[in-house]
């Protein structure tokens, strides 16, 4: 007997109710809708970071819009009107919950004082959504049309592999599989070719899916559930198919979708997908603790690096949770939760900190309190002023420190900065860590 | 129903477009609970409501407009910085909206002559890393590094910080305060001039309408912007360390440090308190309950009561820790001498210390307020009081013992008395008791609780923040001045005779007392059958 | 019955006079405004007389006039409009000495020289202004925040809670004192806030306008076991204001002021005729700077300030003649210390009457940095008017680590010259407006200045105005005072 239950069981009057951690159900997230505090940790930067007046905040959707209903603690609570029947669903409702990168920002926030599921709650309100009807918006339903009828988001016709240059070696098997995405296969091939050449120089082997199709990211994260677990189901089977015993990839939302919402999505752990997962971060840190990685070549640059959410607070690996909520509101069995301590904050400072020659200056909001880009999963497509939003502000951070270049690992936000650089005509390079890596290699 | 549409419209014209909404979803989400600060409590059930509108105003001249317009309209309103202070922020009538000041964010800092001036969405965490950036520093409220700094200086405004830098109300400099009516008093140099920098006159102080001991809710108007005292701090940089949870500020031990000492009884524990506010060193010194120390181990719930569970009423007794911080303002000399003082005693007073992290994870840059939802999911801190060093390290007895009654549905925390802490220098102390409870359980007892507090207080004749509007007023009324709630309620006829603003505080808890039949056994007081107020 | 039998009922015949003689004691005092005649005054002797006279006064329309101290200076108990005079001076116990809460519970007639010396038979002091009149009320200074000499106190104000009579003759306890049964009761008064709203400050500065406050407690110190007393001489004020704002924010100094060679000289004289010699021999600024050691290891305070203040004079401010003597006058520390803690004699003429019989003050807070602009434009204005410069008294008092400090200038007159009194009244309005041009903030306006102040403060006048009419509908309280 526990010791919970050896002092308090007379206490334990408050009937059981079940608890899991599936979101096609709105009603798993009733309790912790209902204990949001409003202590607004889901908004600021964590408090013993906070860095003063100028970039305290790490929601970008509740800093574009000002009213409560577009932070976490707002949500919550829209979300118990809609259980009670309170709210219909309409555009401006709509636009509250889709008007977000489910960054994570908010959960991570909220879970350094509190044991509550803010992101999954989010991501259940959209799954309701889709359920309701309401969902998914016109700009999202072409991207699910794209990938259902071109296996990618662009819905682009050519060839997925055309990145692959001549000098790069692909194997037709290894033990390690390049999963590229569609963002980098289509919009940031230099990413892809970097990666390939990191590969390349620490002698690791790698292949490619022959016919690889989009992970599902937005799929999932606008609250397909049912689709995006098949396509979950098909991405998984090829793998496995290949017999590869890592997947490596260069995008953060593809690492997240693979690591975290495929699992989620087949209600199994990570630990039993059936192959590792790794972000390139992991892969060339490993390589260059190993000494098969050697940065060689000096950089010249003074940048600064900005912890893309996916590889940060969202890459958590994922545990089902199933069990009872009782007394007090604690739940049986107990679990220990994802707090994004596994963000890959270290490796991809030990990377860039080896680089001869860069100058690497740290961002104002950092690892946990970064700031998204506003590029991810697909909000862009339908509310591109946010996104534009998100990305400004964020580049208003990389000029304060005085930086001539951001250096991401996810090619959503390397979109999303290139193209509000271009547009703001700063002098700004922007780089994907793959990118910046594999400079300093000597081949 | 909704608010007045030549109302909402003027108020249009004002903010734009962009900043008013009465949507149904915008308004929703500024629903009290249940969750929160008092949450899930009978008076929250009974008395919130969700507002017909949210208007965003970015200045002074703008709330000013706002508030003009509702009068006109007969629009009544709230006041609202972050809603962090429960149900007693949020909407009480039909047709009311929220004024909501995040954008005011203004900011300046004078720091040659140690101020700030801000407006009301400017937050404590944001002041006290700009201040420490400047060689100052501020308090950080119980409440959190997240509540509006003007919120919080009105309201409440103290931590064990406290013990240097005094009551907050001195600490309040020039000031703007839009009248329930919307005329704008500017109160101290800021009535005659451009410059906030001194707080007081001219001739009678008008800070006396800004708050009592605690305060208002916003039932006497806006308070917009208010130029905020700091103080010297010492010249050493904090450093953030560590990844959330797990992340604490790192201190220059030779400036800054904490030191626990674990005492023999709490006689020793008190005396030394005393003691070391009559040497007048140190920044901060402060009793720590044994559950805090519970709640600052645990990840979870589950962790919190399995930590919690092998205590009994026993250990919890005799669990007596002073904590005290110490900072080398002048010099490394400085905090060495402080030192020593300390530990001379100590020495006489039988105190261990104890191994202490060289790092500060609550209080300088953060109170940590929201772990104390950790526990049970419900809290609120019942009373949390300034009087003489005395009557904080008794009051909290008291409160324990009547606790018992109301356990459960409170949480069984094994009588412990709660919390003290000197204040400016040992001429005052602190208490404050704090209520935990899960709100999915009959929580009536909480809402009888509240009330019995008040009465406990005023037969034991202690000093209390359960005045004003977190009480029935006529229950306390009579029994402190005595009839300072004739005065308050003279105040709020001749500043806000239509009652825009917030009612029905500050009678709002008597009117709750009327309204649920639950707390009807608890009224034993005069109360008149019409409460003396409009009826929205 | 008459107001006489009515109010005779209430405080004893032996309590209560109409006679021109005793109200001429009230009608005039050391400012520059003009007489007023009151009809009656009574000698209460507890709160319960006061507010069945404050009664009795609001039914008939009354004004009532509280008067606490022996000596007045700033015209604000001269009846402006007849009435009652309420005079306190029997209401003068120390109600308590509580050195373990350190506060101190004392009515409104208690003197400094008495409250001083009550308090040093306990060991204890309390932070105080700089040099008061011995008879005058501590607790009407503390109400009127006269600004102490000490800087080191983060808390500023003494003042805790209080006992006031409102205007309808109802006595109330304000702040922690609030309590039902006080002071039979857990709550010792030491909290100055609420219940509900602030009353305290609605009384603080109020000239008695508010209300009559007939006891207050406020904190008290123990006393210092070392003292050290230093001196700088200082030419260049801005060069003395770097200074002040480069030590004080390190939290160095128990006392800290700023005096001119006429202020000092007037302070330190032995004797009057003294003056002239010491005034010419004084620099033109006397910076003084006390150090204290306290009740735990005093000396190792004292080294660890001195380490400090030396290194900063050494590395920083190597032309200030910071030291415990000032060049040319021996004993002063030995003279100056002992007196900063104490009021001014009883037995010697109050300083500031000690050059001309008569003074005039102008005082405002002010930011530091601006204080040469400020004592530039007093003595234009006051050359302007014929007032010789030579005599003028300057005291600077640093406020809270010099985040702020009180200026004041003194202008000393005859009183028995009417011209002499005609251009001081002109000088002190004249210099008054430049001075508040300039960013002078007069937080306590008396006499003439006051409507200059609240017809600048507009809106804060309104309000103030509103306010009072919740406490005094019938302006009984002091009328004629600030804007009332």
């Amino acid at each position: 007997m526990s010791i919970v239950d050896q002092k308090f069981g007379d206490r334990y009057d408050t009937p059981k109710t079940p608890v899991a951690f599936d979101i096609t159900n709105l009603d798993n997230f009733t309790y912790d809708m209902q204990h949001c505090c409003k202590c607004k940790g889901c908004y600021w930067v964590e408090h013993t970071y906070n860095p003063g007046m100028n970039f305290p905040v790490r929601c970008a959707s509740n800093l574009w819009n000002d009213f409560d209903a577009y932070g976490a603690m707002g949500k919550v609570r829209i979300g118990l009107a809609l259980q009670e029947g309170k709210l219909q669903w309409t555009d401006k409702l709509l636009e509250v919950l889709y008007a977000c990168t489910l960054c994570g920002a908010c959960d991570v926030g909220c879970k350094r004082n509190l044991d509550l599921e803010i992101e999954l709650t989010l991501e259940a309100l959209r799954v309701k959504a889709v359920k309701d009807g309401a969902a998914p918006l016109p700009a999202h339903k072409k991207i699910v049309d794209n990938i259902a009828t071109k296996n990618n988001y662009f819905g682009a016709t050519e060839s997925r592999t055309k990145w692959v240059t001549s000098d790069i070696k692909v194997a037709d098997k290894a033990d390690v599989l390049y999963f590229v995405g569609c963002s980098t296969s289509y919009t940031n091939p230099g990413i892809a070719q970097a990666a390939a050449k990191i590969f390349n120089a620490t002698g690791t082997p790698f292949m490619l899916l022959k016919d690889e199709k989009c992970c599902g990211n937005t799929v999932f994260s606008i609250g397909m559930f049912d689709e995006a677990k098949k396509i979950a189901e098909a991405n998984i089977a090829a793998i496995k198919a290949t017999g590869a015993k890592t997947v490596v990839t260069s995008c953060a939302e593809c690492y997240r979708m693979f690591k975290v919402d495929y699992p989620k999505l087949l209600d199994i752990a990570t630990a039993d997908l059936g192959f590792e997962v790794l972000h390139l971060i992991e892969f060339a840190d490993k390589a260059l603790a190993e000494g098969k990685l050697k940065l060689t070549k000096p950089v010249d640059v003074r940048f600064t690096y900005h912890d893309a959410c996916s590889v940060s607070r969202l890459c958590d690996a994922w545990v089902p949770y199933k069990g009872e909520r009782g007394w007090m509101g604690m739940i049986f069995p107990g679990l220990r939760r994802r707090r994004g301590r596994q963000g890959l904050y270290a490796q991809s400072r030990n990377l860039l900190n080896a680089i001869p020659g860069a100058d690497f200056i740290e961002m104002v909001r950092l690892r946990e309190n970064a700031f998204c880009c506003g590029g991810g999963r697909g909000t862009k497509a339908a509310f591109p002023e946010f996104s534009k939003f998100a990305a400004n502000h964020r580049m208003e951070e990389i000029k304060y420190v005085g930086a001539e270049a951001v250096v991401s690992a996810c090619p959503w936000c390397n979109s999303s900065f290139s193209q509000v650089a271009k547009e703001d005509g700063a002098n700004l390079k922007v780089m994907d860590i793959a990118e910046i890596i594999a400079a300093s290699v000597e081949i | 129903m909704s608010i007045n549409r030549l109302a909402y419209n003027a108020m249009k014209a004002v903010v734009g477009d962009r900043y008013i909404s009465e949507d149904p979803a915008i308004c929703q989400a500024y629903r009290s609970g249940p969750g929160g600060f008092e949450g899930g409590t009978g008076y929250e059930r009974v008395m919130t409501t969700i507002p017909h509108a949210v208007v965003l105003p970015k200045n002074t001249e703008e709330v000013q407009k706002i508030v003009k317009i509702c009068n006109r309209y007969d629009v009544p309103y709230v006041p609202y910085s972050t809603g962090f202070y429960g149900p007693r922020t949020h909407c009480h009538v039909e047709n009311e909206i929220i004024i909501d000041l995040k954008r005011h964010n203004e900011f300046e800092l004078d720091a040659k002559h140690f101020y700030f001036n801000v407006g009301s969405g400017v937050t404590l965490g944001a002041l006290q890393q700009e201040a420490m950036n400047n060689g100052a520093y501020s308090v950080i409220g119980g409440g959190g590094a997240q509540c509006s700094a003007i919120c919080n200086l009105i309201g409440d405004g103290w931590s064990p910080l406290s013990h240097r830098v005094g009551l907050p109300h001195r600490r309040i400099l020039g000031t703007e305060l839009v009248l329930p009516d919307g005329e704008l008093v500017k109160m101290g140099s800021l009535a005659v001039s451009d410059d906030p920098f001194w707080g007081e006159g001219p001739g009678p102080d008008l800070r006396g309408l800004l708050r009592g001991f605690t305060g208002l809710r916003g039932c006497l108007g806006v308070v917009t912007k208010m130029a905020i005292k700091t103080l010297p701090f010492q010249p050493e940089p904090l450093v953030p360390t560590g990844v959330s949870p797990n992340t604490a500020l790192e201190l220059p031990v030779k400036r800054v440090k904490w030191i626990n000492f674990l005492m023999p009884d709490k006689k020793a524990q008190v005396q030394s308190m005393f003691d070391i506010g009559h040497a007048e060193i140190a920044a901060a010194v402060t009793k720590v309950p044994k559950f805090w120390r519970a709640i600052a181990k645990a990840e979870d719930k589950e962790d919190f009561w399995r930590i919690w569970g092998v205590e009994n009423d026993d250990s919890v007794r005799d669990f007596f820790i002073v904590r005290v911080l110490l900072v080398g303002f002048t010099s490394e000399e400085d905090m060495d001498y402080q030192e020593r003082v300390l530990n001379d005693i100590m020495t006489e007073h039988g105190g261990v210390a104890t191994r202490t992290k060289p790092t500060d994870e609550s209080w300088i840059k953060n109170a940590d307020s929201a772990g104390m939802w950790l526990m049970c999911g419900s809290y609120v801190s019942v009373d949390y009081i300034i009087e003489s060093f005395s009557q904080a390290t008794q009051h909290g007895e008291h409160y324990a013992e009547l606790k018992r009654k109301y356990t459960p549905p409170l949480m069984p925390d094994f009588g412990d008395p709660g919390w003290f802490q000197n204040f400016e220098m040992g001429h005052q102390g602190y208490s404050e008791f704090l209520i935990y409870w899960d709100q999915r359980e009959d929580v009536d007892g909480v809402d009888k609780f509240y009330v019995d507090t008040s009465k406990m207080n005023i037969k034991h004749r202690f000093y209390t923040s359960l005045l004003g509007p977190h009480q029935p007023l006529f229950l306390t009324g009579p029994k402190y001045g005595p009839n300072y709630h004739s005065w308050l309620l003279k105040i709020k006829e001749e500043l806000d005779p239509k009652w825009v603003s917030h009612p029905p505080v500050p009678l709002a808890h008597d009117e709750f007392v009327s309204k649920a039949p639950w707390m009807k056994e608890m009224i034993d007081w005069e109360s008149p059958e019409e409460l003396p107020m409009r009826k929205w | 019955m008459s107001m006489k039998d009515a109010l005779e009922k209430i405080v004893g015949k032996e309590n209560l006079s109409d006679t021109a003689a005793d109200l001429q004691l009230y009608a005039r005092d050391f400012s520059l405004l003009p007489s007023g005649m009151a009809d009656a005054v009574v000698w209460p002797g507890s709160a319960e007389e006061v507010g069945k006279v404050v009664e009795y006064c609001n039914e008939n329309n009354v004004p009532v006039i509280p008067v606490s101290s022996r000596t007045h200076v700033h015209g604000s108990t001269i009846p402006k409009q007849g009435g009652v005079v309420i005079d306190l001076k029997r209401m003068n116990k120390i109600l308590e000495i509580d050195k373990v809460n350190r506060l101190a519970r004392f009515e409104a007639g208690v003197t400094w020289e008495q409250y001083t010396a009550a308090l040093k038979e306990e060991g204890m002091r309390t932070i105080m202004p700089l040099l008061p009149r011995p008879d005058r009320s501590v607790l009407t200074d503390f109400l009127e925040r006269e600004v102490p000499t000490s800087i080191v106190y983060d808390y500023g104000e003494p003042t805790q809670s209080m006992q006031v009579v409102w205007s309808d003759g109802s006595i109330f306890r304000t702040g922690s004192a609030s309590v039902n049964g006080f002071p039979d009761s857990k709550s010792r008064g030491a909290n100055p806030s609420g219940p509900g709203i602030d009353f305290y400050r609605f009384l603080q500065g109020a000239q008695g306008t508010m209300g009559i406050v007939t006891w207050m407690s406020a904190k008290i110190e123990h006393e210092t076991k070392i003292d050290k007393i230093f001196f700088a001489p200082i030419d260049n004020l801005a060069f003395g204001q770097d200074f002040l704002h480069r030590i004080l924010p390190r939290r160095i100094g128990q006392e800290c002021l700023l005096l001119n060679n006429v202020d000092l000289a007037a302070i330190v004289a032995d004797k009057e005729d003294d003056f002239d010699a010491l005034c010419a021999k004084l620099p033109p600024w006397t910076l003084i700077l006390s150090i204290s050691g306290v009740l735990r290891r005093p000396e190792e305070k004292i080294a660890y300030e001195e380490k400090f203040l030396a290194e900063v004079l050494k590395n920083e401010f190597p032309s200030l003649q910071f030291s415990e003597k000032l060049a040319g006058f021996p004993g002063l520390g030995r003279k100056l210390m002992p007196m900063l803690r104490k009021p001014w004699p009883a037995d010697v003429k109050y300083w500031k009457n000690r050059l001309r019989g008569a003074c005039q003050d102008i005082f405002f807070i002010a930011r530091p940095e601006k204080t040469p602009e400020l004592v530039a434009i007093m003595e234009s204005i006051a050359a302007k008017n014929g007032y010789p410069i030579a005599d003028l008294g300057k005291y600077i008092q640093p406020i809270e680590h010099n985040r702020a400090c009180q200026v004041e200038f003194s202008l000393f007159y005859n009183q028995e010259d009417e011209q002499e009194k005609e251009m001081v009244a002109r000088l002190n309005r004249e210099a008054s407006v430049a001075l508040m041009n300039a960013g002078a903030f007069f937080s306590r306006p008396y006499g003439d200045v006051a409507p200059i102040v609240y017809e600048r403060a507009t809106n804060y006048t309104m309000a103030l105005k509103r306010v009072k009419k919740v406490f005094d509908p019938k302006n009984i309280l002091n009328p004629g005072n600030l804007c009332f």
